[in-house]
């Protein structure tokens, strides 16, 4: 009840940040009210992990079928999970805890500083930092006690990279940390030369350079509504032929896919989808999902425009629903591997699915270039320091989980 | 047949069988004829195992609502008065355009032709559509709204499940979810707005609220408040074509509720589908082009004609403000 309290009011905290009014400029009084309120309950009360379910209960066979005899998976699930997508090097050979493990860990996971906790303040990292683990999105519990998402290969790790796909991520790192040099967050040095050279890749990323909005993460532009994602809750709507998903994340930076059913094939090659291009079939009861045709601008842990996903939904019971995904590239990894995130139902009543508002809300974006360009210009009169020795990349919290102790 | 002579039954043989070979060649013309052409309006409609019409499918409305909802002659998109002065020419922005730079004509898909401003409200859409390019959220790829994305110049994707109709756009990506069953109130503002739905006969009706008062009707600076209500009849003309009708109430803007009404067209082709169109980084150079360290679009340099372009715009936060709200003036 007590997490489901929290949960409500931060969705609605989250969704008012997405109507667009900026939550950061305009309204950020509102968004610490209810930041208040939610660290109130949850210090009153604890923090426990309970009743955020729907209690499972043995699906008449018949409910999970449409009306037209298709496995029926529609409805609001939340896919949000504390299992990190690779084992973190503390677990191996652990890919299951017991359940009295798995419940010490969340709860230290909840309970700890790091949730909300700044650096110090008025550094960079604090300025860089002001999204923090609140954020997130990242759910409370372990998948089943898993450790990692990660189901093959065996020691849930993605597999190693290519020779091909190592020197192209070697160049992007390359590249990153000589933006970095001479700042509190690179090596010593004075600014690289580097800093006039476009970067070897469309850049993705956090990168320690604003000279144009393509510098700034996908994530900065509202443009990292990409395939596949996790922590999301997603809504599914079902017409014979064709399922929908409305995939709600990353305070506002959500989207919409439409996966035709139909028999249709891939479009040609030359056509790239910052989604990719998906094409589903039935096998038995599970929906599988091909996708293919992916943009060179998308990133997924290292693989761009040759990623191939295979998804597979599988409704298992009233409230659980089964989200697979083999991830090839050829290019990127000596093999294929696969993760399994449970997802579980959602009330459709509550309707806690939200519209994406990032882009239209973007003033941060704006507020990263003007800002540069303002330090450039007292650098040049004299008055500031020189812009290109401040870290703007590095900071924050918003991955810490289970792969750290404390 | 015993009793007629031998001529006789010859003719009734011949005339039966020219019956019979003209009924097949009749019936086959008619097969032929409704396979030529779908949208036929005998053909029937699609429905749904529960019997409601099912209008799942790739549509898109076929009109010019998008660039005016009222009757309009062609104007320039962006014109400023020329030799004489009502007679007006491509402004800059637009000017290398040419032909393309004028809004084809149609016309308009309001009841009456008029929509009913408020006395400061009908001030504000001459000024919207004075400054369209600076205002019109379309321009910086916003979320279209409702009505407006209904008949912008993309497909649209229906997917009619049990208890929710899907929509989603090609522009901007956008999605609208119209509940049939029981949802709590959302608790927010959105720009899609927030639609629960129900069945009068074969007509779906919606009552769409929570809107933002930041969408537009049309690039002619139509607009509304964050009072808007709306609601929707969607009404099956024949397999391939529905009649949209949307009733508009915004008792901050308008003195009285009004409607609009356009017919929506199947896409027909076989492979008919979505494409992408995620604006959002198409407009960056739009709306952060003069934050960039070195300016990129300065001059476009064709064989007849060579365009310089100055920027002059304010600096920082300031930019959004050539945004302006729906909602009336604070009247203190």
């Amino acid at each position: 009840m007590l997490v489901l309290a929290r949960s409500v009011l931060l969705r609605a905290a989250i969704a008012r940040a997405r109507t667009g009014r900026g939550v950061s400029l305009r309204s950020p009084y509102r968004l610490f009210i209810v930041l208040t309120i939610v660290f109130a309950l949850a210090s009153q009360f604890g923090t426990g992990v309970q009743g955020q379910s729907i209690q499972r209960g043995a699906p008449a066979a018949k409910q999970l079928r449409t009306p037209w005899g298709e496995p029926d998976l529609q409805g609001i699930w939340n896919g949000e999970t504390l299992t990190p997508l690779e084992r973190p090097a503390r677990f191996a050979n652990r890919p299951v805890l017991t359940p009295e493990e798995t419940a010490k860990l969340e709860a230290d996971v909840a309970g700890r500083q790091g949730r909300d906790q700044r650096a110090a303040r008025g550094t960079e990292k604090d300025v860089a930092g002001a999204y923090n683990q609140i954020f997130a999105q990242r759910g409370t519990r372990l998948a089943d006690g898993r450790t990692s998402l990660i189901i093959d290969p065996s020691d849930g790790k993605i597999p190693p990279l290519t020779p091909e796909a190592q020197k192209r991520l070697s160049a992007v790192r390359e590249y990153m940390e000589a933006l970095l040099q001479g700042t509190s967050g690179g090596r010593p040095g004075p600014p690289s030369p580097r800093r006039n050279e476009p970067p070897p890749a469309y850049n993705v990323d956090r990168m320690n350079r604003a000279d144009g909005p393509e510098d700034r993460s996908l994530m900065e532009r509202c443009l990292a509504g990409t395939l596949p994602k996790l922590d999301a809750h997603y809504r599914i709507v079902q017409s014979p032929g064709q399922v929908g998903i409305t995939v709600d994340w990353g305070q506002g930076s959500g989207f919409v896919r439409t996966i035709p059913v139909d028999g249709s094939k891939h479009l040609p090659s030359n056509i790239r989808f910052w989604k990719g291009d998906a094409r589903g079939r039935w096998e038995g009861d599970t929906l599988v999902v091909d996708i293919t045709n992916f943009s060179h601008k998308t990133e997924f842990r290292g693989s761009r425009q040759n990623l191939h996903l295979v998804e597979r939904f599988k409704r298992v019971s009233e409230n659980r629903l089964e989200y697979t995904v083999t991830v090839d590239d050829a290019t990127t990894w000596t093999r294929p591997w696969t993760f399994m995130v449970p997802w579980e139902r959602e009330s459709d009543k509550a309707n806690q699915i939200y519209e994406s508002g990032c882009h239209e809300g973007n003033y941060g974006l704006l507020g990263m270039l003007a800002n540069t360009r303002a330090a450039e210009k007292l650098f040049k009169q004299g008055k500031g320091r020189d812009p290109r020795t401040m870290d703007l990349a590095t900071g924050g919290d918003i991955g810490g989980g289970i792969e750290r102790d404390r | 047949m015993r009793g007629l002579s031998g001529f006789k039954r010859e003719t009734v043989v011949a005339l039966l069988t020219a019956v019979v070979i003209s009924g097949i060649w009749l019936a086959k013309s008619q097969t032929e004829g409704r396979a030529q052409q779908p949208q036929n309006s005998r053909s029937p409609i699609p429905r749904t195992a529960n019997g409601k019409p099912d209008f799942s499918g790739i549509w898109q409305a076929n009109n010019g609502a998008n660039w005016d909802l009222l009757t309009h002659s062609p104007r320039p998109m962006l014109g400023q008065p020329g030799m004489y002065p009502d007679v007006a020419v491509l402004a800059a922005p637009v000017v290398a355009l040419g032909a393309v730079g004028w809004v084809p004509p149609d016309l308009g898909v309001v009841e009456g032709n008029e929509i009913p401003y408020q006395p400061w409200a009908a001030k504000r859409k001459q000024e919207n559509l004075a400054n369209w390019l600076d205002r019109d959220p379309e321009v910086w790829c916003y979320k279209p709204g409702v009505p407006r994305a209904m008949y912008m110049p993309y497909k649209f994707q229906i997917i009619q499940g049990t208890a929710k109709v899907m929509m989603v756009f090609e522009y901007a990506g956008a999605e609208r979810t119209i509940h049939l069953d029981q949802v709590d109130p959302y608790p927010a503002d959105a720009y899609m707005g927030h639609a629960v739905g129900h069945w009068e006969g074969d007509t779906l009706v919606t009552d769409v609220s929570s809107f933002t008062s930041q969408t537009w009707l049309d690039r002619s600076g139509d607009f509304h408040s964050d009072a808007l209500h709306v609601v929707e009849r969607y009404t099956p003309i024949t397999r391939d074509a529905f009649r949209y009708e949307a009733t508009i109430e915004d008792n901050k803007v308008f003195t009285r509720p009004w409607k609009i009404s356009m017919p929506i067209y199947r896409r027909l082709e076989p492979n008919a589908q979505l494409m992408e169109f995620r604006c959002q980084e198409m407009a960056e150079e739009t709306v952060l082009g003069h934050l960039r360290k070195n300016q990129l679009v300065k001059r476009w340099e064709g064989k007849t004609m060579r365009v310089d372009v100055t920027r002059k715009l304010p600096s920082g936060d300031a930019v959004y403000e050539r945004h302006v709200d729906g909602n009336p003036p604070a009247t203190r």
